[in-house]
């Protein structure tokens, strides 16, 4: 065999390496973002189930916020519908509670009795640490997002990923007006 | 003009004349800073992954670093005992392979030496093999650590949960040591079964975000697969030890047929001059320091890891004032830990005897000083 042969079957070999291992790596990538959605879904639908709770307890005691609460169920309701689609449908939705459960949370500061019940107590912990989980699976997400997304564009990567039709992936962002501190109207 | 300097990565006074930091390593000098400029610049910028980054390629580097020197010391036990028992042999069979000429070329190339380096290597990787396939539960029964029910213990059920999902990993059985001291760890060889711990201590003197950060440290640990690396690590440490103690005994051997040659007075035989005696004398040497280097940088892979497991939380929890509060309750705590021994030490987020760094030569410290690592979680949240 002549030594060009040679030289061309070791570069054409290499360049099967690169292209499976790419590949491979493009496809985990891929999944690692898809599961980081179905993670942040779950945490979603565990908020869902807990606020009914929530409500329950506190109806009680809070008889005089009875327009947070229905806002926080309305919201709620809306939240559940949109279960299982895409982050586009179910963002805005989920913004919503996000909002009316934080406005019922500072509103609760105003009940001494309420914060005392261990019940509460309780169904409080669980609710901040699913908002955390929420927060924390949408970190999780977005680092995935950001993996996948500097490999489908960085040279020579970025071939293998058109090649085999691989598509940058969407980002969980928060949008600047639900940031914002929430209006208090004094009229 | 001051008595001492401060080293402009860490800040960490050093005396005059130094030529790196005693605490991170850097360069204290502008022209000794002309190389590790960039990674030092990468450092402070850019946050955990930079630093991550940093901290895995210095861990890669003293990993081959430690392989180096059991290769070496193969090497060397190997070329000294074909001089030695080889030529013996040879002479046996009356085969006398050594006088044909170009054979020694290069005096130190030796068959036997390749041969004893590819058997320390590959032992290595059998060793460290078997090693990983042994049960890591046995940490948990060491340290007297029990579970946890998620009725039990809540707060620290939902942390470690929370830390485990922005990890991207199962949840790791949760663990607590009943004991005042304050102090965690984690275990686990895989992310998929892992444990953390921390002591009843810890839980009542930390609030949730010094928890967060805390549970953080562990998971970084689990996620990078620390206890991997100190199995690997240590069982080379071993490895290194047992070759360097057979060394002696090859030492003993050739004494024994320098004295038997001398006696046969076969003159002019291969090696029986200065390349015998050069030989003899590495031989020594490697098998007095190797065992000594192989230990300085097992401690400099744990430090490393502790560094880059700090990185980690931060990276989990995006605030890197959880931990560093929970790092100053830790540096300032009274009660001694019975639970832990030289076997565990390396396991815990903060050396869990507590005047160790005071008595003992930073050098061999399984942790960084507390102060450095403040310093360094500082410049991440900056």
């Amino acid at each position: 065999m002549e030594l060009s042969t040679v030289i061309v079957i070791g570069v054409l070999v290499l360049l099967g390496f690169y292209l499976v291992s790419t590949y491979n790596r493009l496809v985990k990538l891929r999944n690692q973002v898809r599961n980081g959605w179905r993670q942040i879904d779950v945490q979603l639908k565990r908020r869902h189930d807990l606020i009914p709770n929530l409500v329950e307890t506190v109806k009680d005691y809070m008889g005089y916020e009875q327009e947070t609460l229905r806002q926080v169920i309305e919201a709620r309701s809306r939240a559940v519908a949109t279960e299982g689609k895409g982050p586009e449908e179910a963002l805005p939705a989920e913004q919503m509670l996000s909002g009316a459960l934080g406005r019922l949370f500072a509103l609760m500061e105003n009940y001494p009795d309420l914060k005392a019940n261990q019940n509460v107590a309780r169904l409080m912990e669980e609710l901040s640490s699913t908002e955390n989980r929420i927060a924390f699976s949408r970190q999780h997400y977005n680092d995935s997002v950001m993996a996948k997304n500097t490999a489908v564009e960085s040279f020579p990567s970025n071939l293998v990923a058109r090649l085999f039709g691989f598509r940058h992936a969407a980002y969980f962002q928060i949008d600047t007006q639900e940031r914002a501190v929430p209006k208090v109207s004094l009229r | 003009m001051p008595a001492r300097i401060s080293c402009p990565y860490c800040g960490a006074e050093n005396r005059q004349g130094a030529s790196t930091c005693r605490l991170c390593g850097d360069p204290l000098s502008a022209e000794a800073g002309f190389r590790p400029a960039a990674q030092r610049k990468l450092l402070r910028r850019t946050d955990f992954v930079a630093a991550a980054r940093a901290n895995r390629q210095a861990t890669t580097r003293l990993v081959l670093l430690l392989l180096a020197i059991g290769a070496g010391l193969g090497y060397v036990v190997g070329w000294n005992l074909e001089i030695f028992l080889g030529d013996a042999i040879r002479v046996a069979d009356s085969y006398r392979a050594y006088e044909q000429p170009g054979h020694d070329s290069i005096w130190f190339l030796s068959a036997w030496g390749l041969w004893g380096m590819a058997i320390v290597l590959s032992l290595s990787v059998v060793w460290t093999l078997i090693a990983l396939r042994q049960g890591d539960r046995i940490v948990l029964r060491i340290t007297g650590a029990r579970p946890v029910t998620v009725d039990e213990e809540p707060v620290l059920h939902n942390v470690v949960e929370e830390m485990a999902i922005a990890a991207g990993i199962p949840k790791p059985q949760v663990v607590v040591i009943e004991t005042e001291a304050l102090n965690a760890f984690a275990t686990g060889l895989s992310t998929r079964r892992s444990a953390v711990g921390v002591t009843r201590g810890l839980l009542e003197a930390l609030d949730r975000d010094e928890l967060q950060g805390v549970i953080g440290h562990e998971l970084g640990h689990i996620v990078n697969l620390d206890m991997r690396y100190a199995t690997a690590v240590s069982t080379l440490v071993g490895l290194i030890a047992l070759v360097a103690d057979a060394a002696w005994r090859v030492v003993y051997v050739s004494g024994r047929a320098g004295a038997a040659r001398r006696v046969g007075g076969r003159p002019g035989g291969r090696g029986g001059g200065g390349g015998a005696a050069v030989a003899i004398l590495i031989l020594f040497l490697v098998a007095a320091l190797a065992p000594v280097f192989a230990k300085l940088v097992q401690m400099a892979v744990s430090r490393q890891r502790e560094f880059l497991a700090d990185a980690t939380s931060v990276r989990l929890t995006r605030n890197p004032h959880g931990l560093i509060s929970a790092l100053e309750k830790l540096s300032q705590q009274a009660a001694p830990f019975p639970g832990a021994n030289r076997a565990t030490q390396h396991l815990f987020i903060v050396n869990p005897f507590k005047h160790f760094p005071e008595k003992a030569s930073r050098l061999m410290a399984t942790h960084p000083p507390l102060e450095a690592r403040i310093r360094r979680l500082g410049n991440l949240g900056g």
